[in-house]
């Protein structure tokens, strides 16, 4: 306790400074004046007396630095004079803070925006309070990992478990909202009753959520921004009714601020319960993915067996179902464990670009100590101790990283900004929560210490190794050049390191071009335009009205083919939709009675307008109607895996218990994305399996918006309320490769950062080479040198340090490059192109950084150089 | 006189407080004298050393200070207890007493040898 206080009192001595001191003068006057007043009434003489007086006091100068020392805290106070003295040293250089503080600030900044979208894409827990407790629940099958139950399952599971407290299902679906004349589409989640209570973190609302679901009204929960923006942050909205897609629901509550439902990238802000609607009675409908809460007296482990063993009660219930499907969960810590490798890659390329920041900032710093050799040497000289002096050093470096910090976290917040424009095209608002949390700040804060030690510490030590004397003597140009410097093994790495990554880049880039040309399986240079109709009729009347709008659209000018097809191309919104599929004759993998199946329902112009060939058989044609025979067109991978011998043509396959002959065999097409397997698919005619939503796509000669003009009003007078959606084939390539574009760009921007950085890098060193050259240059030009020779002699010099970086760099490359295969298409790790285009790219961003103090060493003027001695 | 003795490190605070209690408030040329004498000038005191250990003890509450006026009238910056420095030399004394006490049966017998 008492420490504690004697520690809090020189905290506050701090603060009083030059009082205290004063305070402290006068008490040692008063105390050498009464001392020299007892010596001469003791009999000495004036000046003997205070002599005495002062030996027994053991030196003014002394005592008062002993005081000080007691009534402060030394460490914290050499270190507030030595960040003062830092700062008017930085402010002394503005070019060199300047340039070293946004260096600085841009890797930082990069690295905690890159940090903060990990964090919210890969690391960030559930929603829910104690999130280490939640667990998610998988099915694996012979056809891989299933994500999706159907809710009878999830009650079973959730009913059979001791070791879990509950099971949540959800599942996303879109809403649409009216207010005013404004209507917008939202994202919302259907879930289970128990969804808030067991996330756990509103309590009140779990309550009131579940006990609305149980009574079957139709309700809703809507997420915090809606209700300020839709409803002006109505305190009463809640028990009232609004109008959700054409139905009233009553709100049972608002969401707690920021929450945004189950997925980081696809943020929900409804949430409905789960009825009949949406499957929640049907077996077969596996449309909910679940997520358990552990009992805290149970493991993962536990709860794994557990649900394995009832997942084999489940599959000999429900052979038809479940059969071939073994539960299991996947704890937080597998998780995290799983994100911890693609977190790596996305810190490791920015990372790269941090380092040769910080490489940067620690080439300039120890160009600043060559300049402060005299200073330094001085201080040494005048009985400071090394560490001493590394320690003020290292003081600087941390100033800048701290300002450097701070506006890098500025950075970081602008960044976020960008996100909505870098967003995939959409009806909904998509992206991640990005903000500056604890955790972002906290990594930013140990990012710039790091910095502090790579960029500061090196140099420090380096510009204190020397003898005084010489230091002292010399000029501060006149050291002799050596040629393996500090600097330039520096600047050596960041070529290296920038080489890397612009391989990296140069293969990201690559493969996104080729990705950009594969075959989807349908023609995508036509101009096709696709309207989503979903008019809310019973299945005879949306016929109906299907038909006709495809009539009237293949009567357009300009208009050269019309299709209907159940679901868009390359969509993931009901593109996983599958039927249960059995091949009489064919014995399926694990005995499965059926296996899920994705598949589109079409009618007889869907293979022409969207250019899908048809490798054998024929296609749809007017004649599958509803009352003839159910027939199917199956993909290339479904006929050569179950028919690989002969031909599919007029097999029989079951689909959802109904048999079909099958009629053609279509080339495989792209289903939800790009890049993904190709699986067995079939096609239905959309006459024999109707539904109340299609999408009807049209084929124009050229552009597709005078068409899409034209064909609203079309809509619009069948149905002026039946909701309309439109969206042209540019917009779902966009959509679909989104990923890989911005992939591509998140490297190549680092990439073209790392070799800017580390062109500024070798600048700097070269520059500083030609001005402490400057007075051996003169005396070339002097005997003779042609300022070619000049250039050469700089340009050579430069372009070794570019040259021993790119082999180190490409060597690097072809260790390291083999963790991008995941993510590459159509390209090698080793591909030669993107390495030669690495080096080229080195090659002339150094000559450019070489070239321009080549050229200022070739203005030299000899004789200026020779007088400057 | 023989010769005199530096202040061991630890003791010079108990001196301090113990001279305080004796004296009531005093300046620091008065602790510093006082100690001398009661030492029978024993101790070699290096007065500069005094106000560091004063202001310690005053960071740690034990005493505190005022400007006043010394009985020549000269200004001077006046040292007393505080209630916790009254306990506190209560206890330090007690406990340096046991301690010199058990030293002293170690180095009893020695001597009487």
């Amino acid at each position: 306790m008492r420490r504690l206080r004697a520690l809090w009192m020189r905290f506050r001595g701090l603060c009083q400074g030059q009082q205290a001191d004063n305070d402290f003068a006068a008490e040692v006057k008063s105390h050498v004046a009464m001392h020299t007043e007892d010596g001469i009434r003791a009999g000495l003489s004036l000046d003997e007396a205070r002599r005495q007086a002062l030996v027994r006091l053991g030196g003014v100068e002394q005592v008062r630095q002993a005081y000080r020392e007691r009534r402060t805290l030394p460490l914290i106070e050499s270190l507030v004079s030595d960040a003062g003295y830092g700062l008017r040293g930085l402010l002394r250089s503005p070019g060199f803070t300047a340039v070293a503080v946004l260096t600085l600030a841009l890797g930082i900044g990069a690295t905690s925006t890159v940090f903060t979208v990990a964090d919210a894409a890969l690391l960030r827990s559930w929603p829910a309070s104690e999130p280490q407790r939640m667990v998610r629940i998988v099915a694996s099958t012979p056809q891989g990992a299933d994500y999706s139950f159907s809710y009878p399952d999830a009650v079973d599971l959730a009913a059979q478990s001791r070791t879990l407290e509950g099971i949540i299902a959800y599942a996303r679906y879109a809403a649409t909202i009216h207010s005013g004349s404004e209507s917008q589409a939202l994202l919302d989640e259907v879930v289970s009753p128990n969804y808030f209570s067991l996330l756990g973190t509103d309590p009140g609302l779990g309550r009131r959520f579940a006990a609305a679901a149980q009574s079957g009204q139709p309700c809703v929960v809507i997420g915090n921004a809606v209700w300020q923006r839709f409803f002006g942050s109505d305190p009463e909205l809640v028990g009232k009714q609004i109008l959700l897609s054409g139905r009233n629901y009553t709100v049972v509550g608002i969401a707690p601020r920021g929450f945004r439902g189950m997925t980081a990238f696809i943020p929900a802000e409804l949430w409905f319960p789960i009825t009949a609607r949406y499957g929640a009675s049907e077996r077969g409908f596996r449309g909910f993915e679940l997520v358990g809460r552990l009992r805290p007296e149970f493991t993962p482990a536990q709860a794994q067996a557990e649900l394995e063993a009832t997942g084999q009660r489940l599959a000999q219930a429900y052979p038809a179902v479940d059969k071939g499907r073994t539960v299991t969960v996947i704890s937080e810590r597998q998780r995290l464990r799983e994100a911890a490798t693609p977190t790596a890659m996305l810190m490791g390329a920015v990372g790269i670009v941090l380092l040769i920041c910080c490489a940067n900032v620690a080439g300039l710093i120890l160009a600043r100590g060559d300049a402060r050799r005299k200073e330094i040497a001085m201080r040494l000289a005048l009985g400071a101790t090394r560490f001493r002096i590394v320690r003020q050093l290292l003081t600087e470096s941390m100033l800048l990283a701290l300002i450097g910090a701070g506006l890098g976290l500025i950075v970081a917040v602008e960044l976020f900004r960008l996100q909505s424009a870098l967003m995939p095209p959409a009806k909904f608002s998509l992206g991640l929560d990005l903000h500056l949390n604890a955790a972002a700040i906290l990594f930013t804060i140990a990012v710039s210490m790091l910095a502090v030690i790579l960029c500061g510490l090196l140099p420090a030590i380096q510009a204190t190794k020397m003898s005084c004397a010489p230091a002292l003597k010399s000029d501060e140009r006149g050291g002799p050049p050596r040629r393996f410097t500090l600097r330039g093994s520096l600047v050596v790495a960041e070529i290296a390191m920038a080489a890397t990554l612009l391989t990296a880049s140069g293969l990201v880039v690559k493969s996104f071009l080729v990705s950009l040309k594969m075959n989807l399986g349908f023609d995508r240079e036509k101009h096709l335009v696709f309207f989503d109709l979903g008019p809310g009729y019973d299945l005879a009347r949306s016929a109906a009205y299907f038909q006709q709008a495809e009539t009237s659209a293949a009567a357009l000018p300009g208009v050269r083919h019309a299709a209907l097809a159940q679901r868009m191309l390359l969509s993931d919104f009901g593109g996983g939709a599958e039927k249960r599929v059995s091949i009489p004759g064919i014995e399926l993998p694990q005995g499965q009675t059926t296996i899920p199946v994705k598949f589109n329902a079409v009618d007889s112009g869907y293979f022409q307008t969207v250019g899908t060939h048809l490798l054998d058989g024929r296609e749809f044609t007017m004649a599958d109607g509803p009352h003839t025979a159910r027939v199917a067109i199956v993909s290339r991978t479904m006929a050569e895996r179950y028919w690989p011998a002969s031909t599919a043509i007029g097999r029989q396959i079951v689909v959802d218990g109904k048999p079909c002959q099958v009629v053609g065999v279509a080339e495989d097409a792209k289903i939800i994305q790009p890049h993904e397997a190709l699986e067995a698919y079939i096609y239905l005619p959309f006459a024999q399996w109707p539904r109340g939503e299609a999408s009807l796509i049209l084929e124009s000669e050229q552009d597709g918006r005078p068409v899409i003009a034209a064909m609203r009003n079309v809509l619009q007078t069948m149905d002026r309320n039946a909701p309309l959606d439109v969206r042209t084939v540019d917009y779902l390539m966009q959509q679909a490769f989104w990923e890989d574009r911005i992939t591509a760009a998140f490297v190549g921007i680092l990439g073209l950062l790392a070799i800017f950085f580390g062109a500024l890098g070798l600048y700097g060193v070269i520059s500083f080479a030609v001005n402490r050259r400057r007075r051996e240059i003169g005396i070339r030009m002097a005997l003779g040198a042609e300022r070619n020779d000049v250039v050469r002699m700089v340009l050579r010099e430069g372009m070794a340090f570019a040259a021993i970086g790119s082999v180190i760099g490409l060597i690097a490359s072809l260790l390291t490059m083999r963790v991008l295969s995941s993510v590459l298409y159509g390209v090698k790790p080793t591909d030669p192109l993107a390495f030669a285009g690495s080096v080229a790219v080195v090659i002339s961003v150094s000559l450019i950084a070489c070239w321009i103090p080549a050229r200022r060493a070739a203005s030299i003027d000899p004789m200026q150089a020779l007088r400057t001695e | 006189m023989g010769e005199k003795t530096d202040v061991w490190q630890g003791t010079l605070t108990l001196m301090v407080l113990k001279t305080l209690e004796s004296m009531g408030p005093q300046h620091g040329y008065g602790v510093a004298r006082r100690i001398e004498q009661t030492s029978g000038d024993l101790l070699q005191l290096n007065y500069g050393t005094l106000y560091p250990a004063l202001l310690k003890l005053e960071q740690e509450g034990y005493i505190r200070s005022r400007w006043g006026t010394s009985e020549n009238n000269r200004k001077a910056k006046f040292y007393e207890l505080t209630k916790a420095g009254q306990r506190r030399v209560r206890k330090a004394a007690a406990e340096w007493e046991q301690t010199t006490e058990i030293l002293a049966r170690f180095l009893a017998p020695a001597e009487e040898a």
